[in-house]
């Protein structure tokens, strides 16, 4: 073993650990590792330190709503992930552990992902995280002399959090705002200005020194004023109206695996009277395999005739006026819904 | 050039559609109509591949064949999957299409899962555009209560559900085999093609992702014609794009411009980006991954994907970065391997390991301690990439390095000669193991 080469230890746990020598080079750390778990030992909660704050009614709702999005409860992981880190402001190992029991798949699972993604704080941070763009747009526009003054100005490095909680630093790749470069995002939102008292993003601002005290002394102002950080709904708030998807996972989820996602209805289907019967039209979706058309006979649906699965038309020789017809299609073993009820005119 | 340039895309910014309301006012949503319910799926993808349309995201794959490829009858149902994973540095534009004009997103996915016999579709919206997350669920619940999404859509007995869904910062993710993993809750690392998501992709379903730009262009073709969108473009290519401009112009920001348009016009004219600041050095015209082009190459550039493989360039994303003479490469190179080292999944070990050695060639070149010999060993590396890996991170790197080396070379050497052990071979601590972890 020797200062260039890093050793390789298996410690107690029988983890790896690598154990850098010095190296010749700056590392530049991912945004994950700034504010993670490979440079510090963290603390982490235990399960019954963070449960209360994880099942509460409105989570427990949202998470249903979640769930009902995806074929699959795992489809829902990066977004469950999202919520711990909403209720706690990160994400420690035991929420992980919670996460992949609602999303019915393995911890060591979870903790990829949720290590994956550069977004998941695995450390908990001051209350305004600012994220500098270190990217090629800002690197031209001078982002690493906002950065180094930012750092100045609030003594710390990149990765750390000032004494009072309030900042820390994070340097990450491009933030899809290159116009305004360099820009910074203060917690979630944009920000290159101070306008009306609101961080602002408008088109040709970018940060400067000036800019960036302003955005520092609006962040102090609002503590000062608002006790804590007000939570904002990591996903965006709800999506009303929604049915979820047909196939996702729950009490029904047996029953609704065989109509998994059926094939739409025949769509368009008119009647029209002509000479020697009643016409029916329809539009043919490529995925029919049969199709079936039914006249309302009182208030029993009879069958009339079995249509070829390319044809759009067929002539019913036993309709008159006010006769009702619907189609129903079949694709493969999934029968859709029948089609709309149509009265011959 | 014609003076006056027709929005696709971009027609409604500034106008406050974000709201259902004033999206209808704006004629919106009228394809969600007998428009569109009288025209059979087929006829649908065949008015979208006449109007040559071309994805937006930067592969530029014709998009009616891409959907022409997505199998019907199967027994197993149809995603839609909606790239909005905006991570190339230099792009913007989707941000500010999705913020501006929500609802043109959703009337051309509606129009999507019509022609592809879809019923679900999921938008993935990278994490750092939570305000935008925001506006598309309030446009999506709009929708919702006006009918134009949820079962029984216009009467027709159509249903189709659109799900936003939040990704958590990776660059990789942008790729559609890794964002469809990354939608299926794993880590986001691109998949072994074949088979195409067209055939197996989220839950081995038959898959179709597409770019925001080019599902928002739908609703215009459908309603103006294809004919009309194709005359907007060039012959191989159809219709317009919208173009991020940044750097050292006055007036960077998102503009619409028919394909084919020329560079210098597109840096120039006042309606586009007002000029350019300082004396031109060089631009990226489509994205972080296109080679540069230096500024006689630029003279001569109209933005199609013709003159950019001609050029040994590509069209991308239609993210133009602009560098001006003041600007020095190395730093701007250095960022880059920077990060492409750091976004690699880690799945190949070419990109894995070589990505990392060329961020520490860069950056231990930047800190004037390069050594003859390291542009060739960059050069050697990006020659590697080629076709050694599953995605085309690896090689992104590798032609954005290649061209920056190739065309300016002596600014690199001019920072190698400040190293005093220039002549001294490079000793394996660049590469030492761990170095990269």
């Amino acid at each position: 073993m020797n200062k260039i080469q890093g050793a390789v230890h298996y410690v107690a746990n029988n983890r790896l650990q690598f154990e850098k020598g010095p190296s010749p080079f700056d590392p530049q750390k991912s945004a994950a590792d700034q504010v993670g778990h490979k440079y510090k030992k963290q603390e982490q909660p235990s399960l019954e330190e963070i449960l209360p704050k994880l099942e509460t009614p409105a989570i427990k709702q949202r998470l249903d709503d979640l769930l009902s999005r995806y074929p699959e409860p795992q489809g829902a992981l990066l977004e469950v992930l999202w919520l711990i880190q909403e209720a706690l402001g990160w994400v420690p190992r035991e929420a992980i552990r919670y996460a992949a029991g609602i999303c019915e798949c393995s911890p060591v699972h979870a903790f990829s992902v949720a290590t994956f993604y550069t977004m998941y704080k695995h450390a908990p941070t001051g209350r305004f995280l600012l994220q500098f763009c270190r990217n090629i747009c800002c690197e031209q526009k001078g982002a690493s002399n906002i950065i180094a003054y930012t750092e100045k100005s609030l003594g710390i490095q990149t990765g750390e959090t000032t004494p009072d909680g309030l900042f820390t630093i994070v340097q990450v790749e491009c933030l899809g705002a290159c116009a305004n470069a360099p820009v910074m995002l203060v917690n979630d939102d944009y920000a290159t200005d101070v306008q009306d008292s609101k961080l602002s993003m408008l088109p040709g601002t970018s940060l400067n020194e000036e800019r960036v005290d302003k955005i520092l002394n609006w962040c102090r102002e609002r503590a000062k004023n608002l006790k804590e950080e007000p939570t904002r709904d990591a996903l965006g708030g709800p999506i009303l109206g929604h049915k979820g998807h047909p196939g996702a996972p729950g009490a029904t989820a047996k029953v609704q695996s065989k109509n998994y996602a059926p094939p739409s209805p025949v769509l368009g289907v008119q009647a029209a009277l002509i000479d020697g019967g009643v016409q029916v039209s329809w539009k043919c979706a490529p995925d029919f395999t049969h199709l079936l058309l039914e006249k309302k006979e009182g208030s029993i649906w009879k069958q009339v005739a079995e249509p070829p699965v390319r044809t759009t038309e067929i002539i019913d020789p036993s309709g008159e006026k006010g006769s009702v017809y619907r189609m129903i299609a079949t694709s493969g073993e999934r029968v859709a819904k029948p089609s709309l009820e149509v009265e011959a005119k | 050039m014609s003076t006056e340039t027709v929005k696709v895309c971009t027609a409604n910014f500034g106008k406050g559609a974000s709201d259902i309301s004033v999206y209808k006012q704006l004629g919106g949503y009228s394809c969600v109509s007998s428009k569109l319910f009288d025209l059979s799926q087929f006829e649908i993808i065949d008015i979208v591949q006449r109007s040559g349309l071309r994805g937006r995201g930067g592969a530029g794959f014709p998009t009616g064949l891409k959907w022409s490829f997505v199998p019907r009858n199967t027994d197993k149902p149809v995603y839609i999957v909606v790239n909005a994973d905006e991570g190339e540095p230099g792009t913007f534009k989707d941000h500010f299409l999705m913020k501006e004009d929500p609802h043109r997103l959703i009337e051309g996915l509606t129009i999507a899962a019509w022609a592809l016999g879809s019923r679900t579709a999921y938008i993935y919206v990278r994490g750092e555009f939570l305000s935008c997350i925001e506006t598309l669920n309030k446009a999506i619940s709009e929708a919702y209560q006006a009918g134009m999404l949820g079962e029984n859509i216009g009467g027709t007995g159509f249903s189709f559900d659109i799900f936003v869904h939040r990704g958590a910062g990776a660059y990789i993710c942008g790729e559609e085999t890794a964002l469809i993993n990354s939608l299926e809750g794993k880590k986001g690392q691109p998949r072994l093609k074949p088979p195409f998501p067209a055939v197996s992709g989220a839950w081995n379903s038959p898959t179709c992702v597409n770019n925001v730009e080019t599902l928002m262009a739908i609703p215009w073709i459908l309603e103006n014609g294809p004919e009309a969108y194709a005359a907007l473009g060039t012959l191989q290519a159809g219709g317009t794009k919208v173009f991020c401009i940044s750097g050292d112009v006055k007036k960077p920001g998102v503009y619409e411009a028919p394909l084919g348009v020329p560079l210098m016009e597109l840096l120039n004219s006042p309606q586009y980006a007002g000029g350019i600041e300082g004396k031109l050095k060089g631009v990226i015209p489509g994205g972080s991954s296109c080679p540069i082009l230096t500024a006689e190459e630029c003279e001569k550039a109209t933005m199609d994907y013709e003159s950019m493989a001609s050029l040994k360039t590509m069209f991308g994303s239609g993210a133009v970065m602009v560098i001006n003479e003041t600007r020095d490469m190395v730093p701007l190179l250095k960022s880059l391997g920077n990060f492409y080292a750091h976004e690699s999944c880690g799945q190949c070990t070419p990109c894995r390991d070589g990505a990392g050695y060329v961020q520490r060639i860069l950056q231990s070149i930047h800190k004037g301690e390069g050594h003859e010999g390291d542009l060739e060993l960059i050069l050697s590396l990006s020659e590697q990439f080629d076709g050694t890996t599953i995605c085309p991170l690896a090689p992104s790197l590798g032609m954005a390095s290649t061209a920056f080396i190739q065309k300016y070379r002596s600014e690199f050497e001019s920072y190698i000669q400040k190293n005093k052990d220039k002549k001294a071979s490079r000793i394996s601590s660049t590469f030492r193991p761990g170095a990269f972890w």
